[in-house]
């Protein structure tokens, strides 16, 4: 059976392309999220393999969403998408609890190796 | 393994850790309960310790474990920081230079006894830190390691359950490699407890380093498993263990944007940068009054020529602390071995020259702290009978003073006795018979003489004049000049001043007759008109008033003997300064200003004290350099 992924992000544009990425690389999307709170929501409802989550996000932003999500499932597994220049909050992203990140643009084979190593 | 570039690196930086060394145990002899100085004389002997291993310099290695075992006693509190036991560690951080310096002759080699204090205040040896895998006979029964055929090399083994020191490299590109090298280490942080991590957390996450870090990770996992751990990561380039933890990897933050250059390379690009300075001058002269682009393309190559001069003089500066640094160590051996109670104190360390000067500087400072030591202060008893604290104090002080650097040599001791110089130096006809006073200035010159130091007969200067000679001779070569301040139960002083940079000076440019003359502009105040109504004498000698006071003359005409045409109308007056002193340098005129390149006379024998050296000037003829110093 396939790893299931849970995408947030609150551009449709980034959802698409990570979702094209992975589903080529045989993952199932099972949700997308727009904002931390649907993210830890979804979370708790889907019960996804593999989160990839935003860090800036409308309505709970990532950092926030990770810190919630580990509290109910503390091996949760959480990629963090981040735009270049946001390595404090990467930093802080792992401190809460995002097991990896990729920073964007997005080169499909990154994105691929860092969910290989969150699910490894 | 024998290749001169790990010798070298190793010989540099095996240095600095033990001036650090020097510096961490004199802290810990201050405080000695706190727990940084041992943790840094543990990191910089462990450092030395994995670099001589690396290079089979057996014992070298073997004398740092065995420090470093006593070193992890104290930290994990099977042993105290005692008196001895730190006068102990002073000893081997001793042996280890003599041992590093050694290291490629196999020379150098610690005694048997340093060694077994070192077990023996190490405690038993089952609490040890793992010995050498070697494990030869206490003196590294082995001194062709390092040369020895195939010479591999002894690691020392990894620290055992203790744990292991890893140092990791993140590939070079990954971005964030601040957030990766985190999330490396939350990946081992499961396997153990990380200690001394380097650089630190805050500059990591800062991505304030070069992809490089260290780390000691307590722990029974063995190194595969570890690599493993960190490699799960992603974008980890390189894991290396114990020995092999590089030790750049350990330095501070900023050590990571700085190179080591050959010191000799500057020398070269200083030579070339002076020579462009020379040609620069040369070509705005033949320039002059030229096409409009040429002078404004001239002009912009100027401006980049000394834009790159400056840039060459920054990369030579060196802080001061390099040399003193070295001195409290010495400061504390001289109490010791004199029984005096000194304190001893440095400030201005951050103060910078030319490497080149600052090389020099070490042996006349040493002199001088020696003899502030040994000759200027008195022992605490004849202190206290005098009213003054029994704790001598000794100040090594570096002041930037307009183009020089003043450093000072500050006793609070007895003072100069004057009365037995000036006997000793009318005996000798140095000194006027009649002369009831001994200026500072021939005080120096007496101290300075170099036979001055035999006259055993002069109780309580004995043995000064080695040292002044020295520092006297020194601050003279360097285009400087020594002064002494000296007052009886009050203490003497000594300062030493030296130019910021050799080779390339500004300077003033001054006829006298048909030759023009360089004065470096560092020794010069101003600028005025001789009044020849403002002529007075002072003490018997030519002397005019500048501004209410009153500056003894130089002509520069009489001094050169230059060819006697007729006086201008209007003679301007350099007023030299050199410290406290001036003299007015009369001259036929001034020609402006030049950066010059200094070429010190190749052997300056019977030339005049009062010349410096040659130069080149612009318009492609040469000038003699006059040397204020000697001059005032």
């Amino acid at each position: 059976m396939s790893n299931t992924v849970l995408v947030c992000d609150d551009a449709i544009f980034m959802r698409t392309m990570i979702g094209d990425i992975l589903t080529q690389a045989g993952f199932e999307i099972v949700g997308e999220a727009e904002s931390g709170l649907q993210a830890v929501q979804k979370y708790r409802d889907l019960k996804p393999d593999l989160v990839t989550m935003d860090i800036v996000m409308p309505d709970m932003g990532g950092i926030e969403a990770v810190r919630e999500i580990c509290k109910q499932d503390p091996d949760a597994k959480i990629l963090m998408c981040s735009a270049m220049g946001q390595q404090a909050l990467v930093v802080e992203a792992i401190q809460a609890g995002a097991k990896d990140f990729v920073v964007k643009p997005f080169q499909p084979s990154r994105v691929l190796e860092a969910v290989q190593r969150v699910l490894g | 393994m024998a290749d001169p570039k790990y010798a070298a690196l190793f010989l540099a930086e095996s240095r600095e850790h033990l001036r650090s060394c020097n510096a961490l145990l004199l802290e810990w002899e201050q405080t000695p309960g706190a727990s940084e100085p041992v943790n840094g004389l543990f990191r910089a002997i462990h450092n030395i310790k994995g670099m001589a291993a690396t290079l089979g310099y057996a014992a070298v290695a073997d004398l740092a474990h065995r420090a470093e075992n006593v070193l992890d006693a104290v930290r994990s509190k099977r042993a105290a920081g005692t008196p001895e036991l730190i006068q102990l560690l002073f000893r081997s951080v001793d042996a280890l230079e003599k041992a590093v310096e050694g290291a490629q002759s196999g020379k150098g080699e610690p005694s048997a006894t340093l060694l077994a204090a070192l077990d023996k205040a190490a405690g038993p040896a089952g609490e040890r830190l793992e010995k050498p895998a070697a494990s030869n006979p206490p003196t590294g029964a082995q001194p062709g390691a390092a040369g020895a055929p195939g010479g591999a090399a002894p690691r020392l083994p990894a620290r055992g359950p203790a744990g292991h020191l890893v140092g990791v490299t993140i590939r070079s590109g990954t971005p964030m490699r601040g957030a990766r090298a985190l999330l490396a280490l939350r990946r081992v942080e499961a396997l153990g407890k990380i200690t001394a991590l380097r650089p630190t957390a805050v500059a990591i996450e800062r991505e304030d380093f070069d992809g490089r870090f260290s780390f000691h990770l307590r722990t029974g996992a063995e190194p595969a498993v570890i690599e493993a751990a960190l490699r799960s990561a992603g974008d980890v380039e390189r894991v290396a263990f114990d020995a092999d933890v590089s030790v750049e990897a350990e330095g501070p933050v900023v050590a990571a944007r700085q190179i080591r250059i050959d010191l000799h390379r500057l020398d070269t690009m200083m030579k070339l940068v002076g020579e462009l300075v020379v040609a620069r001058n040369r070509m705005l002269e033949l320039m002059r009054g030229g096409d409009s682009e040429l002078v404004e393309l001239g002009g912009g190559i100027s401006r980049l020529v000394s834009d790159l001069q400056s840039q060459v003089v920054a990369a030579r500066m060196t802080p001061v602390s390099e040399v003193f640094d070295r001195f409290p160590r010495l400061v504390r051996d001289l109490g010791r071995d004199l029984g005096k109670q000194i304190r001893f104190e440095m400030e201005g360390g951050s103060i910078e020259l030319d490497r080149s000067i600052l090389d020099e500087l070490g042996d006349p400072l040493l002199h001088l702290i020696r003899n502030a030591a040994d000759h200027g202060l008195e022992s605490a008893a004849d202190r206290e009978a005098a009213g003054k604290p029994p704790e001598g104090r000794i100040l090594l002080s570096a002041v930037r003073e307009r183009r020089t650097v003043a450093i000072r040599v500050s006793d609070d001791g007895r003072g100069i006795d004057r009365a037995a110089v000036l006997a000793k130096a009318k005996r000798d006809g140095l000194a006027d018979p009649a002369a009831e006073m001994l200026t500072d200035d021939l005080l120096l010159r007496v101290l300075a003489r170099p036979g001055f130091s035999t006259a055993r007969q002069v109780s309580g200067i004995s043995g000064r004049g080695v040292g002044v000679e020295v520092a006297f001779a020194r601050a003279r070569a360097l285009g400087g000049s020594l002064e002494v301040q000296t007052e009886t139960g009050r203490g003497t002083t000594f300062t030493l001043r030296v130019p910021l940079t050799l080779a390339i000076v500004r300077a003033l440019l001054a006829q006298a007759g048909d030759e023009r003359y360089a004065v470096p502009l560092a020794y010069v105040a101003e600028t005025v008109e001789f009044d020849p109504q403002a002529v007075t004498t002072l003490r018997a000698r030519e002397a005019v008033v500048v501004r209410d006071r009153v500056i003894p003359t130089v002509h520069l005409r009489d001094l050169v003997a230059a060819k006697a045409d007729s006086l201008p109308p209007r003679r301007p007056t350099i007023i030299l300064e050199v410290g406290e002193r001036r003299t007015a340098l009369v001259v036929d005129g001034l020609l402006g200003q030049q950066d010059i390149v200094i070429e010190p006379f190749d052997a300056p024998r019977g030339l005049p004290p009062y010349l410096g050296g040659a130069t080149i000037l612009a318009d492609g003829a040469p000038a003699l350099i006059l040397d204020a110093a000697a001059l005032v």
